[in-house]
């Protein structure tokens, strides 16, 4: 069960890379760079997963040998990684906007004044 | 403990450059409250770091600091902690120094712009990123700061939005900085999968004698990632991108101080964390990729005609040099490697900011159109060949000391293991210091020297404060190049120390004989480095040379008499013989920067447009380059370990 949670997020990362490599438009990279944060997330929060376990949530005295429960540091790293994947998008989003303006199309095989 | 113990010391330096960020957003309106608030909070963090010098550097403790007090319980790290060993503090003092300069010129040099709290607030959001990042002794808080600082940066490249090809760059240095950051995440996680900590010692203790599929993995992914932050091969054009739109004091940091950030991960990567550097094919792995990087980045700049794109380049070959001598993991090719390290960061500064100020002065880089700038900006000429002495290791300047060690670090590595690639490493670094001085003799004579354009007649020197934050670069440049020893001995060779003794790196943090007990034999040997081999030139000496042909030259130049009329043809001489300047007789004739080495550049025709086809522009190429290194570093890693 959770081997599948695995394969789904390394498929993912692989599926947003390859977007970005092969798509030419603008939108569609950063639509790349976003399915591969969601594969990252997918992979921090199957690391912390537990069969059988309940939410982190314990009251003093509550907690015995006997209890399972998943890692909780995972979730918080995913929350990090997910605030910093909606920057990425916004960043990004806001740089092809702008580039829309001053170069009038959204093909990376016109965009590239910078070469050589 | 009380507010001034200097254990509070390195997270005071993160945090008033948060500080100032967050206070020039609430109160920035203002020009003498925004210029207050980033001077104090640049001096601040760099006070905070030369006080640590004297227990750190000089005395060996490794300050091991608990947020909020929460020490490890039951030999599990549970805190985040920041953890200050002598390279961490090297790196630190290097990029609070370069900070602190780039602020103060940026105080005149951003004059002309709109928008200036914006500015500030990233300006100290991307220096507290990359303090946060060497002093933290924490896997993911050093993500979040490497995350912090690629924006802040991204966004700063983009500052200048009219600037020629700005937006583009930034692009193109977000996608391919999110690949980077993307694999970093992904390589810290499956860390942790395996470790169950985030604590950098920690895993240190528990990862090496335990290497798996996954963990292997994860040391091809974090490796691309820190390479990215390096810009080393294959991720060098988008430094060039870069460094091209963003405004020079930024130049000054991306160069100096994020490179070095980069390089600082890798080495923490290779030696600390996997101690994976007494592998030959390790080994070869960085010395490789260094080599490429510093004949491949130099070959480039020989062919820019920018200015800043051309800094951008070289900028790169000498980190090249840098990966390349701590490659080696001798004492003495990482005692080279970091004095490397410290003089990129100063000498780069200095040209970066002898760029800029030809910049706000004329309103371009382009060395085609400029010329002649020596008469009317002297001291910045002045303080630009400092710099472009520097990095051509010239004598006595500190270029020409720690690439002499590079030189020695090399071969002595050729001599010690009878490998006769170590000794082609020399020599292509020999090459490559070669090219850098052609091109920084294109660069001075199409800039500084020869006819200046009518246009540019009414330039004038930039302003004090920006001459003086030059000068201090510049100073900087000559006493590491005339006092090597001094350095050396008091700066590199702790850090150098430092590196080997990952033992002390993991007690320190987690308690005395923690390593022992969960290492056991694969306890990592503690070599005591040994820099017996050294060899120090005499700088005053070479000094002594250098003003006394100065002085011969200014002699002859004043005493002796150039007589035009001397030099009319006489009738009877056939013209044809005579010297070819180009162009007609009356009109003055320069020859165009890009065109000083038509010659050698005739010759590499094909190597130079194979280049230039090479570096399409096209984000989707680079991003190609970023996954093909991704896959090589995965089954390199794979096959070796």
């Amino acid at each position: 069960m959770i081997m599948f949670n695995y394969i789904a997020s390394f498929f993912l990362i692989a599926l947003g890379f390859y977007c970005i490599i092969t798509k030419y438009n603008l939108v569609k990279t950063v639509i790349g760079l976003s399915i591969a944060d969601y594969g990252v997330n997918l992979l921090i929060i199957s690391v912390g997963y537990c069969e059988g376990g309940t939410a982190p949530i314990f009251t003093a005295g509550e907690l015995t040998a006997a209890s399972t429960f998943v890692d909780p540091i995972p979730q918080a790293l995913t929350l990090t990684s997910i605030v910093i994947g909606a920057c990425v998008t916004a960043m990004s989003l806001s740089l092809v906007m702008k580039l829309h303006e001053s170069y009038g199309t959204l093909d990376t095989r016109e965009i590239r004044r910078l070469r050589g | 403990m009380s507010f001034f113990d200097y254990h509070h010391f390195p997270i005071y330096s993160i945090m008033v450059l948060f500080l100032g960020a967050f206070l020039i957003v609430m109160f920035g309106k203002n020009k003498a409250v925004r210029n207050t608030i980033a001077f104090l909070a640049v001096s601040a963090s760099l006070a905070c770091m030369i006080a640590l010098v004297k227990p750190v550097m000089l005395n060996g403790e490794i300050i091991a600091y608990w947020m909020g007090n929460r020490v490890p319980a039951g030999g599990y790290a549970i805190g985040i902690a920041l953890e200050v060993d002598q390279l961490s503090l090297f790196f630190g003092l290097l990029i609070a120094t370069a900070v602190f300069v780039s602020g103060v010129y940026s105080l005149q040099y951003m004059d002309r712009d709109d928008n200036v709290p914006q500015y500030y607030t990233l300006f100290l959001m991307l220096a507290g990123g990359v303090i946060g990042l060497v002093l933290s002794g924490d896997i993911f808080n050093m993500f979040i700061m490497v995350e912090i600082l690629t924006f802040a940066a991204v966004a700063l490249t983009a500052f200048r939005n009219k600037v020629y090809g700005a937006l583009e760059a930034a692009f193109k240095y977000l996608v391919v900085g999110c690949i980077g950051s993307t694999c970093i995440l992904t390589g810290i996680i499956m860390l942790y999968a395996q470790a169950h900590t985030l604590n950098f010692a920690q895993l240190a203790a528990l990862i090496p004698g335990n290497m798996n599929n996954a963990t292997k993995l994860a040391f091809a992914l974090l490796y691309i990632g820190f390479s990215t932050k390096a810009f080393i091969v294959p991720f060098h054009p988008l430094a060039a991108d870069a460094h091209g739109a963003a405004p020079a004091s930024i130049s000054v940091l991306i160069s100096g101080v994020l490179t070095k950030s980069g390089i600082y991960g890798i080495i923490r990567l290779t030696y600390m964390l996997f101690q994976t550097m007494n592998l030959g094919s390790f080994q070869f792995l960085l010395v490789f990729v260094g080599s490429v990087s510093m004949f491949v980045c130099v070959t480039m700049a020989l062919a820019q005609h920018d200015f800043k794109r051309l800094l951008a380049f070289h900028s790169i070959s000498q980190i090249g040099y840098v990966l390349t001598a701590v490659g080696l993991c001798t004492g003495l090719g990482i005692s080279a490697g970091l004095y490397h390290a410290m003089n990129h960061t100063l000498f780069k500064g200095l040209l970066f900011l002898a760029a800029g100020a030809v910049l706000h002065e004329t309103g371009t880089t382009n060395l085609d159109e400029l010329g002649g700038l020596s008469k009317k900006m002297p001291w910045t000429t002045a303080l630009f060949l400092v710099g472009a002495f520097s990095i051509s290791g010239l004598p006595p300047f500190n270029g020409f000391a720690s690439k002499w060690m590079v030189y020695q670090a090399t071969y002595q590595k050729a001599a010690e293991t009878g490998n006769i690639g170590f000794l082609l490493v020399t020599i292509v670094a020999l090459i490559t210091s070669v090219l850098t001085l052609a091109s920084f003799v294109k660069v001075s004579q199409s800039v500084f020297f020869g006819r200046l354009p009518a246009k540019y007649e009414n330039v004038h020197e930039v302003k004090p404060g920006m001459i003086i934050a030059m000068s201090i670069f510049a100073i900087l440049c000559v006493l590491t190049g005339l006092f090597p020893g001094f350095v050396t001995k008091n700066l590199t060779e702790p850090a150098a120390n430092a590196v080997f003794s990952a033992v002390r790196y993991i007690d320190a943090m987690m308690g005395s004989g923690y390593a022992g007990s969960v290492m056991g034999d694969n306890l990592p040997v503690v070599s005591t480095v040994s820099f017996t081999q050294v060899g120090y030139w005499a700088p005053v000496s070479w000094l002594l040379i250098l003003c006394i042909g100065l002085l011969a030259v200014t002699i002859a130049a004043v005493l002796g008499k150039y007589d035009r009329v001397s030099e009319a043809r006489p009738e009877n001489v056939d013209p044809k013989y005579d010297l070819f300047w180009g162009g007609e007789a009356s009109e003055f004739s320069q020859v165009g920067g890009g065109d000083l080495f038509w010659g050698f550049k005739h010759n590499w025709r094909h190597y130079f447009g194979f280049m230039h086809d090479l570096h399409s522009g096209v984000v989707n190429d680079y991003s190609l380059w970023a996954i093909v290194a991704l896959s090589l570093a995965v089954v390199f890693i794979t096959i070796v370990l």
